[in-house]
């Protein structure tokens, strides 16, 4: 069961990426950050469930509230970044080239 | 118990499927929600129930609840049109996903010596509050500490971010 | 009291350096002067008290900053501040309405401040400081007009053809400071003294010493910058270029005399260049037309004679004759220079001539200058003079060679000095224009240092008589074995010595009192155009040392350009590369995080195959 879980986890994970590079709107890039964020936290409690220890459980409780954390800044970011221009892709913010 | 694993785990991997897939952002933000509270019931199956509840709680409730009202504050449900500067990346991005699929689930599944399943998921005791409370607040006593704080800066810097009046808004 | 000695020129170069512009002429002369005045008498009171010590203590690490008034440094800065003193004041009306009056003052304040640190010096490294300072003042000064681009071209010679020299100086230092531990003066001398065994390279320390004593003293070979540094003001020439500065040579013989006595072999090499400079500066100045240049070859010659005095360990001699010749050289200089004042800047012996008749009283500066010169029995020259070439004979590293050579000299020197005189102020008047005669404030220091010409070879005379000079200075100096000569055989000497000047004087003005207006053999006629060119010592440094070094320095520069280009072309490579790796830097982020994402699946990889 924790192998089978752990694949799941792998699996969420790689879609996560897969969004990450895939979307274009800033805001389901975020989203899809999100995922892999879950995907390693169902690692977490996975491992902890195996080593009977309840740290793994601990680390990803924090990690929930780092990841709520990144969302409020991020997501603020997204907004402001908006204001300016009128836009949430993140193509639309190249100018930083060689 | 195994059809209880094997729903969880086709509704996991449909939800996030769809929550990468969909066109509409509304859609895929619900797509999310729903994979969190999944995740959420099956962090109680694995005997961490306290975890669960604040998965739902927090993720599908309020992270979520905050993505939705960004997109709808922005108008960016339908966002993903227009020209794509970069159309390799979608194939692109499929490849990395599956070499970054293969490696982990490599290195988690088969190359992964598994270890004896004592009965250490006992040891748990259901990952409730009760259980999870002592380890908090004795190991991990500091980096909550650190979090909270950072969780602290995180609210002053949002706020500051889009106070109006900057950057010419 | 020995600081402030140097202190009050150092005072006065401060103020006119600073503040020249707003004084009016004459004051930042009677200033400079008075300062200097001032200084004198700070040093007669300290020959009077008996000499003076200061120190402080770690200057450097190791090495106190000492001065020292001794019998030696007291008897140099005495001739230094008198003399400079009278300098100073012929300058006052000199430099008039030279519109660097206060500019001038200031250097020349400036030089009596550093060359007194030299002759007050304990350590070498503070006689340096005194000598590159003297250097500095010399280079400032022989390039004072520098708007021409001659003086300046002098001065830079001067400059780099002394810092050949000076590089001896410092590998010395480094030399004796390896050997002794120390590099003040008496400490150094205590331990000669101490130990039984000389340390090995004192030879060496010795003679790199003695190269700097050869740039500054402008002995064989370096030579060649002496006669160009007239192209200074007058004053300058008679102050820096031929009674004190140059002197300092010497002087750094007689303060490290306590090293030389221990080698012969170097001392002996001392002799050799100071004989043949007096030789060959003899004979140029017999090719030389214009009337400082002649003085300064002849400078270059006394000092030769200085340095064989030192050479065969005769210091005390030596520090005489440089007593004496800064009296008459000082004088031949400003005689010259109120020659030139009255021509209104003629420098050429050719279109002087019958000056007796219009400058009566440089006239006579200039007869007793240049008879004292000559060797002029019972003139100060004489003395000094005779008193070098038969103590070639009766110390201990003197000899018969060195005699005859010597006495050779003493001839060609009053032919030189007859010469000069001759050209000048005898005949007729063969230039055009209204010569008038110096004001009071120009002939008075001449008077007295024409006093001082005649009369001060008084202070030490052979055995029998007086002799004031010897036993002054020798607690200062080093204590060699001199073979006494009999007192008939002195005074036979001193005849003979007589006879060789008067010939020489009779020849010179012979030859040279009617020299225009008859037919002059060939031969001389060569042998002045190349006495004229030093005998091509400027030509054979050019050809052989200069163009090489201006030609390796091209080549070097080819090859510098070469390098250069290499590293342009390598840095050109590598800002292409970056050019090229730029493009990476796409500006899209999710190109970056496809980038990251794809190094981590690589890592991931490579984590689980290891």
């Amino acid at each position: 069961m924790n192998t089978y879980y752990l694949l799941i986890s792998a699996a969420l994970f790689a879609l996560g990426a897969y969004g990450v590079l895939a979307r274009r709107s800033a805001i389901l890039v975020f989203m899809s950050v999100e995922l892999m964020l879950n995907a390693a936290n169902l690692a977490l409690v996975v491992f902890a469930r195996e080593q009977g220890s309840p740290a793994g459980q601990a680390v990803a409780l924090l990690l929930i509230a780092l990841a709520a954390a990144e969302v409020a800044v991020g997501l603020a970011l997204v907004v402001a970044i908006y204001r300016t221009r009128e836009s949430t892709l993140v193509d639309d913010l190249a100018e930083l080239k060689g | 118990m195994i059809v209880f694993n094997l729903l969880a785990g086709a509704l996991l991997l449909l939800t996030g499927f769809l929550s990468v897939y969909l066109r509409n952002a509304v859609h895929a933000a619900l797509a999310l929600a729903a994979n969190f509270v999944v995740m959420g019931t099956v962090y109680m199956v694995l005997q961490a129930r306290f975890l669960g509840w604040v998965q739902i709680i927090v993720y599908a409730g309020a992270i979520m609840v905050l993505f939705v009202f960004v997109i709808m504050l922005l108008h960016a449900a339908q966002a993903e049109v227009g020209f794509d500067p970069l159309p390799w990346m979608r194939p692109a991005a499929l490849a990395v996903a599956a070499v970054g699929f293969l490696a982990l689930a490599w290195a988690l599944g088969a190359a992964r010596a598994p270890l004896a399943a004592k009965a250490s998921a006992a040891l748990l005791k259901g990952g409730t509050a009760l259980a999870l409370g002592p380890e908090l607040w004795n190991t991990w006593r500091y980096p909550v500490l650190l979090v909270a704080a950072l969780l602290l800066v995180a609210t002053v810097a949002a706020v500051a971010l889009i106070r109006p009046g900057k950057e010419g808004a | 009291m020995l600081l402030l000695t140097i202190l009050l020129p150092f005072l006065g170069f401060l103020t006119l350096g600073l503040f020249g512009r707003r004084f009016r002429e004459p004051a930042p002369g009677v200033l400079a002067s008075g300062l200097v005045l001032l200084s004198f008498l700070l040093v007669v009171y300290l020959a009077l008290a008996g000499g003076a010590r200061f120190a402080v203590g770690d200057w450097l690490p190791g090495i106190p900053f000492a001065l020292l008034g001794d019998r030696l440094s007291i008897y140099m800065a005495l001739v230094v501040t008198g003399i400079g003193f009278l300098i100073h004041v012929y300058a006052i009306g000199y430099m008039a309405k030279d519109p660097g009056y206060s500019r001038f003052f200031a250097y020349f304040n400036f030089f009596i401040a550093m060359m007194l640190t030299l002759v007050f010096a304990d350590s070498y490294p503070v006689m340096f400081i005194g000598w590159e300072g003297v250097g500095l003042a010399s280079f400032l000064l022989i390039g004072f007009w520098y708007q021409e681009w001659k003086n300046a071209d002098s001065a830079r010679k001067a400059f780099v053809v002394n810092r050949i020299g000076d590089l001896g100086f410092l590998l010395g230092m480094a030399l004796l400071y390896k050997l002794f531990g120390t590099l003040q003066i008496s400490a150094i001398r205590e331990a000669m003294a101490s130990s039984l065994v000389l340390p090995a390279g004192l030879a060496l320390a010795g003679t790199l010493l003695f190269l700097g004593a050869i740039g500054k003293s402008a002995q064989v070979p370096l030579m060649v910058w002496l006669p160009d540094a007239m192209a200074g003001p007058t004053p300058v020439s008679a102050l820096i270029h031929a009674a004190t500065m140059v002197t300092a040579g010497v002087y750094l013989l007689a303060r490290s005399s306590f090293l030389y006595a221990n080698l012969p072999d170097v001392s002996y090499w001392i002799a050799v260049i100071g004989l043949v400079t007096a030789l060959y500066a003899a004979l140029a100045a017999l090719g030389q037309w214009d009337i400082k240049r002649i003085i300064a070859y002849s400078t270059i010659s006394q000092l030769g004679y200085m340095f064989l005095a030192a050479g065969v360990g005769a210091y005390w001699i030596a520090l005489f004759h440089v007593m004496t010749h800064a009296f008459y050289k000082a004088l031949l200089f400003l005689s010259s220079g109120s020659v030139i004042h009255a021509l209104g800047g003629e420098q050429d012996v050719r279109r002087m001539g019958g000056l007796r008749k219009y400058l009566p009283r440089t006239h006579l500066h200039g007869l007793a200058g240049a008879l004292s010169l000559a060797g002029f029995p019972l003139l100060a020259g004489f003395w000094s003079k005779d008193a070098i070439v038969s103590a070639t004979l009766s110390y201990p590293f003197g000899g018969v060679g060195f005699y005859a050579v010597a006495l050779f000299t003493a001839f060609l020197t009053a032919t030189y000095a007859m010469r000069w005189y001759v050209l000048v102020f005898l005949g007729d008047y063969r230039g055009q224009g209204h010569p008038h005669e110096a004001p009071p404030v120009m002939t008075l220091p001449n008077d007295v240092l024409a006093l001082g010409a005649v009369f001060a070879g008084f202070l030490a005379l052979p055995k029998p008589l007086w002799n004031l000079i010897e036993p002054y200075l020798a607690p200062a100096l080093a204590h060699v074995e001199v073979q006494e000569l009999s007192p008939a055989a002195e005074w036979g000497l001193l005849l003979v010595g007589a006879a060789v000047a008067l010939a020489g004087i009779y020849a010179g003005y012979a030859f040279f009192s009617n020299y225009f207006r008859r037919r002059v053999p060939a031969w001389y006629q060569s042998f002045e155009r190349a006495g004229e060119q030093g005998f091509y010592a400027d030509w054979l440094y050019n050809t052989f040392l200069v163009n090489p070094a201006k030609e390796l320095a091209f080549f070097l520069g080819l090859s510098d350009r070469g390098l250069d280009g290499g590293y342009r072309y390598g840095a050109l490579g590598v800002a292409a590369l970056g050019r090229w790796l730029a493009r990476l830097q796409t500006g899209y982020v999710r190109f970056y995080a496809l980038l990251v994402l794809a190094f981590a699946a690589v890592f991931a990889i490579w984590g689980v195959i290891r």
